[in-house]
């Protein structure tokens, strides 16, 4: 019915000043050329007198469902073939199964820690692209998560499959807690405070012996059945396909989309009885379970925590991987997150047999290739890409589920946060 | 306790001062550019490091180190706002923090780099030896000139604020555009902001810098740490007002002493604590600053 108003609106401007009858011959006439396939007679009679008020926006996506594009059968093989070699990226190739390489028990390990880092990311995604606000602090969300976790194995002696809704429920609370005391303040005041807490937590909650270990730091067992370095990666990748799914289904509700509307423009929101500092609080809640979560596994991967692992600098490095990866995009998300965890320690650089190159070109050993190249990697992406890496691999996205291959597909032109008051 | 609060006193003012540098640096950046400038500790770091090379690896005499140390500084903060800040003037004030602190990553990551062989590394002294002893607390001449250099620097930027160059960059702060129409070049403002920002920057690196080891990162996470002491003082003086951020800093650095004291002693990082108790109760009850008489339209 819309598209015939705005057809009728476009073809015939003068539509609102003359007779009904008119209008609907020209309604009749415009829709059986362009589109073919809807009813004429579905158009009111009344319909030229609210022709002014609709976008001709609409008019487009006419053209779009004329003839949706099927990709034929060598495109179907061709996506199915790279669809093939993903999975056995993700699946087989740290687990040796079917690998022309022959990786290490090192290296899965570097896999696991690469999926908890992408549940990190998300968990900054919900915060940061969703609602547009800041938080400097997510190490000691992790790390909170982490210490629960390893509190509850160790010093409770439960089992892992406890330890973890407690850590999600306790990360949940302190951001609940710290989100109902400090989001009077918004933008760049919260942001500091994000930032003040996350030193409060590494200098002060990580300091307390007793649920820490201190300086020595603490020994965390990996969950019966698991032991295993290439079962423990099935693990995680099995709780990062959770979130996963978690933050889609979240998205399609009135939730998600109460935050998307609230990023755009909080006062309009608001206006429309949105109810701004609940849903940026819930989001808030929402990022400080996910955060948990991977702090849970991660205190699990590398079965060794000491306090200092959780400082500003982390913080930083989740940032960073978040808008590298692009902010609302969840395989950006995931793909950057990934690249930074593997950048972290160098394994990038050696997987790929690059030391000798990066030591005698610029001299830069393995294991600061991350620190130095990913902030730069960051500066590029805000001023040039501002997308990230989800705007890169968007048309590739796209034409893996059967879309046309499409260059400009998922094309931002700034990392679009809110800034109220700030 | 009378000796231990005045302990905490004469060390948190001396303290202190490193801060009031940082934050008048960040308030002069949120006055020109309206962010939170995150790379503030690092130009600190990074003059530091530059002054250390010259100082102690090519023995260049102390003061050509120390301004050879401002002189890297200042070209940070320049290439800075050149190649960072320039191109996302347009963008959300969020997008330029996170801009910042991905230029104070990267400084991290390159400091870290080049002082692989030797991570730890000290800096002489301007002047060795201890000045005075109020409650026991040893102040050393370098706490000494330190003060002494703030003051210095809050007379200067007093007095230049209302040079010619001064009150350009106040125009130019204040309605960019009507100041380019009485021929005022808000580019070149903009430079001259960020040059005088990092300047001050360095010195509180170099001036901080002797008082203990340094590695990467030192005035931003490390044991100088300054970054977030310099915000909140930033932030009590209503993060637009250069002596509010002055007496902030000073303010600052006396309650992350109190942190210190034998009340305390059974809490770790005490002084995180009080910092991080001391801005919400500031950013709850006086969101626009303590020495702020009305509240300034953001």
């Amino acid at each position: 019915m819309t598209e015939h108003q705005t057809m009728s609106d476009r073809d015939n401007p003068m539509s609102d000043t003359d007779s009904v009858s008119t209008t609907d011959d020209t309604t009749e006439i415009t829709t059986t050329v362009s589109a073919p396939e809807t009813a004429p007679d579905a158009a009111p009679d009344g319909a030229a007198e609210s022709t002014r008020e609709l976008p001709p926006v609409v008019a487009d996506q006419v053209d779009d469902d004329v003839a949706p594009f099927r990709p034929g059968v060598g495109g179907w093989v061709a996506r199915g073939l790279v669809w093939a070699l993903l999975a056995w990226v993700v699946f087989a190739l740290p687990g040796n199964f079917l690998s022309p390489f022959e990786l290490g028990v090192s290296d899965v390990g570097h896999a696991s820690k690469a999926a908890i880092f992408a549940i990190i990311g998300l968990s900054l995604n919900v915060l940061i692209g969703y609602t547009g606000t800041i938080s400097l602090g997510h190490q000691a969300f992790v790390g909170v998560g982490a210490f629960v976790s390893a509190y509850v194995v160790v010093d409770m002696g439960l089992e892992f499959w406890v330890a973890v809704p407690i850590a999600a429920a306790v990360g949940g609370v302190q951001a609940a807690v710290l989100g109902a005391i400090s989001l009077r303040l918004t933008g760049l005041y919260f942001a500091l405070v994000t930032l003040a807490y996350g030193l409060f937590a590494e200098e002060t909650l990580f300091g307390i012996t007793a649920f820490t270990g201190g300086e020595g730091g603490k020994n965390v067992p990996r969950p019966l059945g698991f032991e295993d370095d290439y079962t423990f990666y099935y693990l995680c990748l099995a709780f990062l396909a959770a979130v996963l799914w978690v933050d889609w289904r979240l998205m399609r509700s009135k939730g998600g989309r109460a935050l998307q509307a609230l990023r755009e423009n909080p006062r309009v929101a608001s206006s429309y009885g949105i109810d701004v500092k609940a849903y940026t609080l819930f989001a808030f809640v929402v990022s400080g379970i996910f955060a948990s979560i991977g702090g849970a596994l991660l205190a699990q991967q590398s079965t060794f925590l000491v306090p200092k692992t959780f400082n500003f600098q982390l913080a930083l490095i989740f940032i960073l991987m978040t808008v590298v990866g692009g902010l609302r995009n969840r395989v950006g998300v995931v793909i950057g997150s990934v690249v930074f965890a593997l950048l972290e320690e160098g394994t990038l650089v050696h997987l790929l047999h690059l030391e000798g190159i990066l030591d005698s070109t610029i001299g830069l050993p393995a294991e600061f290739f991350g620190l130095v190249i990913g902030p730069i990697l960051l500066l590029l992406t805000i001023t040039l890409y501002p997308g990230g890496i989800g705007q890169q691999v968007a048309p590739i996205a796209q034409w893996l589920r059967g879309k046309k291959f499409d260059l400009h597909a998922g094309k931002v032109t700034e990392v679009e946060v809110t800034d109220v008051r700030a | 306790m009378t000796t231990e609060l005045g302990i905490a006193i004469v060390n948190g003012v001396f303290r202190g001062s490193v801060y009031a540098l940082v934050a008048l640096g960040i308030v002069l950046i949120y006055r020109a550019s309206g962010v939170f400038n995150f790379a503030q500790a690092e130009f600190g770091t990074t003059g530091l490091f530059v002054a250390y090379i010259g100082v102690e690896l090519w023995n260049w005499p102390y003061w050509a180190g120390f301004l050879f140390g401002l002189a890297g500084a200042l070209g940070m903060g320049l290439a800075t706002e050149r190649l960072v800040i320039h191109p996302l003037r347009n963008s959300s004030r969020v997008t330029l923090l996170v801009g910042t602190a991905g230029v104070a990553l990267a400084a991290i990551g390159i400091q870290f780099w080049q002082s692989n062989e030797q991570p730890i590394r000290s800096m002489p002294k301007i002047v060795e030896g201890v000045a005075f002893q109020p409650f026991g607390a040893a102040i050393t001449y370098q706490h000494l000139i330190t003060l002494v250099v703030l003051i210095v620097v809050a007379l200067a930027l007093a007095v230049f604020f209302r040079s010619p160059s001064g009150l350009a960059i106040q125009a130019a702060q204040q309605e960019g555009t009507a100041a380019e129409l009485v021929g005022i070049s808000v580019r070149r403002v903009s430079m001259m902001t960020w040059g005088i920002a990092a300047l001050l920057g360095g010195l509180a690196g170099v001036l901080s810098g002797p008082n203990l080891t340094f590695t990467a990162g030192f005035l931003s996470f490390g044991a100088g740490a300054a970054l977030l002491p310099g915000f909140m003082a930033a932030v009590l003086g209503g993060m637009r007002s250069m002596p509010g951020a002055l007496f902030g800093g000073l303010v600052v650095g006396v309650i992350e002493q109190f942190g210190n004291l034998s009340i305390l002693s059974d809490v770790s990082g005490g002084g995180a604590m009080m910092l991080f108790l001391f801005l919400l109760v500031v950013l709850l009850l006086r969101p626009q600053g303590l020495f702020v008489r009305k509240a300034v339209a953001a």
